[in-house]
């Protein structure tokens, strides 16, 4: 089972012991504030760190190294968790038993992952120029690159309206200006700033015992969070803006509809398992009201389905649809959770989701990357369930209870981006 | 069944060939609560044209990933329903030359095996819901049709072929499925969907023996005859058009670049040609190559930037792209690196340092039980046995991945597909 062990005051270790996989996993990351004064800081720290170490000086050595390390993957993180922004890595690697007669995987990886965080091409107190003006080119493109993907880009919009004055309504990676604005010495200095001043959160799943694990994690330890303070706190969603509903044009073949609805009910509230039912009964899969009524019933559309933020209490609606059958499309999708509010909701309705929830939190702890995003994930968001209490919680979950969930759910803001060509 | 012991996967995996043509593949993962089960069918988009039992069909563009969508009507039951009471997510997807209906499950797996085999193997298909499905797939097909990635990939094939199926996108388009009825689902399933041109793979703790029961059960028990192909004349390796634009609402543009290869080999030659084509790709432009350092440092490329071999039923080709400002100067310099290297070879340091990676990333992958079922089907169509690659590798040589480079990356076999912005930015 999972062991929480502090490394210091402030660095935390998750160690989950399990020998079952090829490969396993390690993240580190630091907790920063989601804000508009960091995201693309923290963005862009770790794509200028990745891109090279005193030891593995250019792109090249590192990803010579990687493959030394018979092909060990390492992607950055910069994850949106509530009001929280994580800033680090995530590798995974094959277990020592599968390399050469020997050969070691974990060690030299925590060793490289270490001198990546912690020893990066430095001179005159500032970062390697080339490195971030390059990584600025690329984040900005990264940015802008949001349109390319319409239905990402229609919830995006919604969301910066309906959020104002949230955390939620900032640019998980910044924005042009502000990334714009950096520069080599800025970005070092909030780098030595962060790395002494965040809360640690450092997960790892795979073979190796945790006292082993942690002795080889000490050195990297040493030099993280020791001026630490406590994560940010986690604050519920409440709208400042009037609600509104808004359309954008684009040179597109098929409109996006996207709506957002507020709802008290967090991932820190008695109800939340009944609230995740209730988003897999309205949007949540194929049996789910939306994919049911406005797919199969009325064909208006290829997708329609609901998300649930449960970290900010956010339940969102995308659908990709005609312009001619806006009106319809957006009623029908009200009145579906009219049917939820009404309490009619199938018996088989209701086990299917519950179904559904359980399935996925019964197959976490059969993938490295699913067991490290929920155990980091809910740590930092404060969501206090282990994977068997939240089963339980779901199970326990009744028809009067999602019908009170979704009784809270109320439309704030609907965004429609529509096509040029009438 | 036959239980073959992979010691350098730490895997097992049991197989057998029904009387009725089906091919089944077991890999127990022992103390796994997740299961995966995928039912393939070698059959997709680019099979519109085939014979059957002698007789000639032509059928439209989009068929079989129409027939994909279809296959989920079962008469008077809802098979998505009855799965999700089950706790299991079914779902399927069409590929240019296979269909694949899955699910994953963590409960009650024998009754979710039972559904799929029993919905995979019973066509129904009444006019009512042939026509309702249309509504749904020309959206879906307006969806691709917005996304930048997946036009500049048609683009390029496209480009490349002169009249091999691959030309035409998966779904096919809002007109080609006009004229998709009944009877046209029904000829292509009675065509395809024979057991013997089907292959099953399960992964996860599961009993080997019940897996086999439950398929000879379920499933038709005699042979029946399987649809012939038509995929036209085989392709020159010339290609159609060296270059081609298209304009989209995009941030920055957007490339995919294109060597054709012949195609043709089967089993393991088509593995061993397969692997090396894969080292090429990575030493020509993979991540740790000299090529892509400086193609990344000049801010030619970022780490949108990929590519590798894309293998359809008569066509192979050597793909990369991603977003660049300047795709011409980015297909130049890989021609131009791929002479290089075809003159001095890859250093023997490197090509085992790449080797070593590609084995550990292959060994990675298996952890996904979904991957696994895939490819343990895709190459077994091919005639190959996935879980080999560890001793097909082995023997690998950087003489071929030299060979391979100055055969098949020149400029006369290459083509690029773009994809612009509306209005180019002045500062270009």
């Amino acid at each position: 089972m999972i062991q929480t062990i502090h490394l210091s005051e402030h660095v935390v270790l998750r160690h989950y012991p399990d020998s079952r996989f090829k490969k396993g996993a390690l993240s580190v990351q630091l907790l920063r504030p989601m804000c508009q004064e960091e995201a693309a800081k923290n963005a862009l720290l770790v794509a200028v760190l990745l891109r090279g170490s005193a030891a593995c000086p250019d792109l090249r050595r590192i990803t010579w190294r990687l493959d030394e390390l018979y092909g060990a993957a390492i992607s950055t993180l910069v994850r949106r968790v509530g009001d929280v922004q994580t800033v680090g890595f995530y590798m995974n690697f094959i277990e020592d038993r599968f390399a050469l007669p020997g050969d070691r995987v974990l060690s030299p990886t925590v060793e490289f992952l270490r001198q990546l965080l912690l020893e990066p091409v430095v001179a005159e107190g500032a970062f390697d120029p080339d490195f971030v003006e390059s990584e600025k080119r690329n984040l900005i493109s990264a940015i802008e690159s949001e349109r390319n993907d319409k239905r990402t880009y229609a919830a995006a919009q919604m969301i910066r309206y309906m959020c104002q004055g949230d955390s939620f309504a900032c640019p998980r990676i910044g924005t042009r200006e502000t990334v714009a604005a950096i520069t080599p010495k800025s970005l070092y200095d909030h780098y030595r700033s962060i790395l002494r001043t965040s809360p640690v959160e450092i997960f790892y799943v795979g073979s190796a015992p945790a006292e082993e694990v942690a002795q080889l994690l000490a050195p990297m330890a040493a030099a993280l969070g020791s001026h630490g303070t406590a994560a940010p706190t986690q604050t519920r969603f409440v709208p400042t803006v009037p609600p509104r509903e808004f359309s954008e044009q684009m040179d597109v073949n098929q409109g996006k509809l996207s709506m957002g609805f507020t709802t008290p009910v967090n991932n820190r509230h008695p109800d939340f398992a009944a609230m995740q039912v209730f988003n897999s009964v309205y949007g949540g899969g194929m049996t789910s009201k939306l994919f049911m009524n406005v797919r199969e019933k009325l064909s208006l559309c290829y997708y329609a389905n609901s998300g649930y933020y449960g970290s900010k209490g956010i339940v969102t609606v995308s659908s990709g649809i005609d312009e001619a059958n806006y009106e319809t499309a957006k009623a029908e999708i009200l009145h579906q959770l009219q049917a939820c509010v009404q309490g009619q909701i199938t018996q088989e309705e209701l086990n299917s989701a519950k179904q559904a929830l359980i399935s996925s939190l019964r197959s976490t702890p059969d993938s490295p990357g699913a067991l490290e995003s929920y155990y980091v994930t809910s740590a930092i968001s404060g969501m206090a369930m282990d994977i068997d209490e939240y089963i339980r919680a779901v199970e326990a979950v009744t028809v009067q209870d999602v019908a009170r969930c979704a009784s809270t759910v109320q439309l704030h803001t609907t965004f429609f981006l529509k096509g040029v060509s009438a | 069944m036959n239980k073959t012991i992979y010691d350098r996967l730490d895997e097992t995996v049991w197989r057998t060939t029904l009387p009725n043509g089906l091919r089944i593949c077991v890999v127990p993962k022992k103390d796994f609560t997740r299961k995966a089960a995928y039912l393939v069918t070698d059959y997709g988009s680019i099979h519109t044209k085939f014979t059957l039992d002698a007789q000639p069909f032509t059928t439209p563009d989009g068929v079989a990933h129409y027939l994909e969508h279809k296959m989920f009507d079962l008469p008077d039951r809802d098979v998505t329903e009855e799965f999700a009471a089950l706790g299991a997510n079914p779902n399927a997807f069409t590929t240019y030359d296979t269909t694949a209906y899955y699910f994953t499950c963590t409960d009650h797996f024998e009754k979710c095996l039972k559904l799929l085999l029993e919905f995979v193997s019973t066509p129904y298909f009444t006019q009512e819901s042939v026509e309702k499905e249309r509504g749904i797939i020309a959206q879906e097909i307006l969806m691709y049709a917005d996304s930048p990635e997946s036009r500049v990939f048609e683009d390029l094939a496209e480009n490349l072929y002169a009249h091999h199926p691959i030309r035409v996108p998966i779904a096919g388009s809002v007109e080609s499925i006009q004229a998709i009825t009944p009877q046209t689902l029904m000829q292509c399933h009675r065509a395809f969907y024979a057991p013997a041109n089907m292959m099953l793979c399960v992964v996860g703790d599961v009993d080997a023996e019940a897996v086999a029961a439950i398929a000879q059960e379920v499933l038709p028990r005699e042979r029946q005859s399987v649809g012939l192909p038509d995929l036209g004349a085989e392709e020159e390796m010339q290609v159609l058009r060296p270059i081609s634009r298209r304009k989209m609402d995009v941030s920055m543009p957007m490339f995919q670049l294109g060597f054709k290869c012949p195609a043709g080999l089967t089993g393991a030659e088509f593995a061993h040609w397969e692997m090396v084509a894969e080292l090429a790709s990575e030493a020509l432009f993979g991540e740790s190559s000299g090529l892509y350092l400086k193609l990344y440092e000049q801010g030619l490329i970022d780490s949108s930037f990929g590519g590798g071999v894309e293998t359809v039923e008569g066509t192979a080709m050597i793909t990369c792209g991603g977003d660049s400002d300047a795709p011409e100067r980015v297909r130049d310099a890989i021609i131009a690196q791929a002479r290089r290297l075809g003159e001095t070879g890859i250093d023997e340091t490197e090509f085992a340092r790449m080797k070593k990676s590609f084995l550990g990333r292959r060994v990675k992958d298996l952890d996904s039980f979904e991957s696994t079922c895939f490819r343990l089907c895709a190459y077994e169509f091919e005639g190959f046995d996935y879980f080999r690659f560890p001793e097909s590798f082995e023997g690998l040589k950087s003489e071929e991945v030299r060979e391979f480079l100055r055969e098949h990356i020149r400029q006369d076999n290459c083509s690029l597909a773009i994809v612009e912005p509306l209005e180019q930015k002045e500062d270009i």
